[in-house]
């Protein structure tokens, strides 16, 4: 498996980056398999939810509302989870997010770490940073681990491994952890993940988790699970760190009510998830007795600025949006250079980024707004998509080098012919007899040279009619 | 950067984009949503049975008098020696040749070592065959429902409630620490295929206890 970049800093451009996927017919049906599944899944259990969008328009509501206060319900958590024995730290970028985690670590003397999932640890780039400083971070979710033994990236942000199917993971795991004889049946697969990391979970005192979500009113985090890992980190080590973006935030206990009900639907298709842990600071006896938690802005609060940008920060990671994309079922998630892929991630990365990266990612969409309709916090992600790429097209009208790209000089052109009708009827006459020598006799395009190629490289065109509507119907009166 | 100025930089920041005063509860948000069932108890009981062999639990149903049987001959038929319960449970069930471990703050590799954990619950949720812990002293500390590899539960039919915002209705008090158990510990990452049993209990037995005397004089 060739290394994939997931940094929008560094990543090539959407299109570029999605070709070679699209040549790699067994990458696709392992995508296509499991986000059929997984739709297959939600969909029967929304259909049997009577109250589906009443839920869905309290979910968005309650997130939205704490976009809104977000500040101040940030500080009620902050001062509920500290009474409760937990140790807050801000982090205003990744770098800084990164340095604080590895502080504490080194406070800890700890050379090995156990994690939960944790997508906002991949945004940071977290476990690279660790392997610097000597600490090698150990990955318990089994999707997790397969990429980490298998030195991938993800792909999904719930099942980040889902384009590896099962003879992919038994080469992996028969190299990585020495068994030979391993079959590629999911249940050995999955024992022997788990007698794997049994050792780990019992001798490694120190853990980092994410957060799904932190409820402001009694400082508590809660993780929602399948596997048991996540209990594993979150109980038996001495000392639990919590990275969680600043948006995770909600405002109380109860609100777990409609939230728990969305997200496990949404995400796995299952009425709630095998396991849901809620735990508020350090509880004396029982789990962790230092809990500190990583609250990061990372570029987050900059998209709060604008009303449009700002639904995107209600987002619960639960991916139906991935399953149900027309372009990321064709592309998987690598193609788009980030962590967050699909069309959150097309959304979300590039204002992570401020607009100074991942600008193609907007456009990675045929703006049909079938994720719309499944997101259970209703995130008008078209409505966003359109909304950024305004942004990218004012940010190259600033930039002098766009006389060099031939789709602006060909708009500039067509705004010039189609500003005056003598224009627009030489300009249609130009284009049928330029035309008519790649057209064929089935009266199609099948290819053509330079900045047509783009059109016809994957699809053929339809040739140009010998006349024009007007010429046909002034020929139609004529002949009364 | 400091501590105090980075948290300072992070809340200026947000309260600059969001311009927000006021600090408002959740007032704007309307719960339309169903937050009672509409299933008469048995039902209720029933649906609650039916999620959980769903998910692949054994549910077993008894009356409170039947209730130290059916525990001894759950233990019996698990077939282990040594079975951790937590502080608040007395395991005077009629069974002979195992023993219990009362959870006094036992070491990890002790319960570990255990062929099988016993607790209670607080609550069943029956919409979405859920079992929650609160970790009081008959539900047990954390570790002792996550790492033995068998799980007896008694839940208690007047514990269970039909939805999940029934079960909010009744904590008087959010809990410090909570776990919603739904079905043993699962994955789908390999080609989506359910496998049980990964890190969590593979096995989860629940004794559903009637006493609310639903089934009439059992």
């Amino acid at each position: 498996m060739s290394h994939t970049v997931l940094d929008p800093r560094v990543a090539p451009p959407f299109p570029e980056a999605a070709l070679p996927v699209l040549r790699n017919a067994q990458l696709r049906k392992n995508v296509a398999h499991a986000t059929d599944v997984i739709q297959a899944k939600r969909a029967a259990l929304v259909a049997e939810k009577a109250d589906w969008q009443e839920l869905r328009a309290a979910a968005a509501a309650i997130r939205a509302n704490v976009l809104e206060n977000l500040s101040a319900y940030l500080e009620e958590f902050e001062s509920r989870c500290t009474a409760a024995g937990g140790v807050l730290h801000w982090a205003p970028d990744a770098a800084e997010a990164r340095s604080m985690i590895i502080d504490i670590l080194r406070d800890e003397r700890a050379t090995e770490v156990i994690k939960i999932k944790t997508m906002t640890s991949a945004e940071i780039e977290l476990n690279p940073a660790l392997q610097a400083v000597g600490v090698s971070a150990i990955e318990t979710d089994l999707a997790e681990l397969i990429l980490q033994l298998g030195d991938d990236e993800p792909s999904h942000i719930v099942v980040p491994a889902l384009h590896v199917n099962r003879s992919q993971v038994r080469e992996i795991f028969a190299r990585r952890m020495g068994l030979s004889d391993l079959s590629d049946d999911p249940q050995a697969l999955t024992a022997a993940a788990r007698s794997y990391l049994r050792k780990k979970f019992l001798a490694v005192p120190t853990a980092i988790s994410g957060a799904n979500f932190l409820i402001a009113e009694t400082g508590a985090v809660s993780i929602v699970e399948s596997e048991g890992n996540g209990r594993m980190c979150l109980t038996l080590p001495r000392t639990l760190i919590t990275l969680a973006g600043i948006e995770k935030v909600i405002p109380r206990f109860q609100d777990l009510e409609v939230m728990l009900q969305v997200l496990a639907r949404s995400a796995t298709g299952e009425r709630m998830n095998p396991y849901t842990s809620l735990w508020s600071g350090v509880t004396p006896g029982d789990g962790p007795q230092r809990f500190h938690v990583v609250l990061l802005d990372n570029g987050r609060s900059s998209i709060l600025t604008r009303r449009t940008e700002r639904q995107t920060l209600r987002c619960i990671r639960c991916g139906a949006c991935q399953n149900t994309c027309p372009v990321y079922r064709q592309t998987g998630g690598h193609a788009y250079g980030s962590v967050y892929a699909g069309p959150i991630g097309a959304i979300l990365t590039p204002q992570l980024m401020q607009m100074h990266h991942a600008q193609s990612l907007p456009y990675a969409s045929s703006l049909c707004g079938a994720c719309y309709e499944v997101c259970p916090v209703k995130i008008n992600i078209p409505e966003v998509l359109i909304e950024l790429r305004a942004q990218v097209v004012d940010q190259e009208r600033r930039e002098s080098r766009r006389w060099f790209d031939p789709m602006f000089l060909g708009m500039k052109v067509a705004n010039f012919a189609f500003a005056s009708s003598l224009r627009f009827r030489l300009a249609q006459w130009l284009g049928r007899v330029g035309l008519r020598v790649f057209t064929r006799k089935d009266g199609w395009i099948h290819r053509l040279p330079n900045l047509g190629a783009r059109w016809t490289v994957t699809r053929d065109l339809r040739g140009l009619p010998d006349q024009t509507f007007r010429q046909w119907w002034a020929g139609r009166k004529e002949g009364r | 950067m400091n501590p105090v100025a980075s948290r300072q930089l992070i809340l200026d920041r947000i309260r600059a984009a969001t311009q927000s005063a006021q600090a408002g509860p959740s007032a704007g948000v309307l719960r339309e949503y169903i937050r009672c069932g509409s299933l008469d108890r048995e039902s209720v009981l029933q649906l609650m049975a039916d999620r959980l062999r769903e998910y692949g639990a054994e549910v077993i149903l008894s009356t409170p008098s039947n209730l130290p049987f059916v525990t001894a001959e759950q233990i019996r038929s698990r077939g282990g020696r040594t079975f951790v319960v937590p502080p608040g449970i007395v395991p005077d069930w009629p069974i002979t040749g195992v023993r219990f471990k009362v959870d006094r703050d036992l070491p990890h590799d002790e319960i570990e070592g255990c062929d099988g954990v016993i607790t209670e619950a607080f609550a069943g949720i029956a919409d979405s065959g859920t079992i929650v812990l609160h970790h009081s002293g008959t539900e047990g500390r954390r570790v002792i429902s996550l790492l033995p590899d068998w799980h007896l539960c008694i839940l208690r039919s007047s514990q269970v409630v039909e939805t999940l915002p029934e079960y909010f209705a009744r904590c008087p008090q959010p809990p410090a620490l909570a776990t919603y158990i739904s079905g043993p510990s699962a994955t789908a990452d390999i080609e989506m295929t359910r496998i049980k049993g990964v890190h969590g209990p593979r096995f989860l037995n629940v004794v559903l206890v009637d006493d609310e005397s639903l089934s009439g004089n059992q």
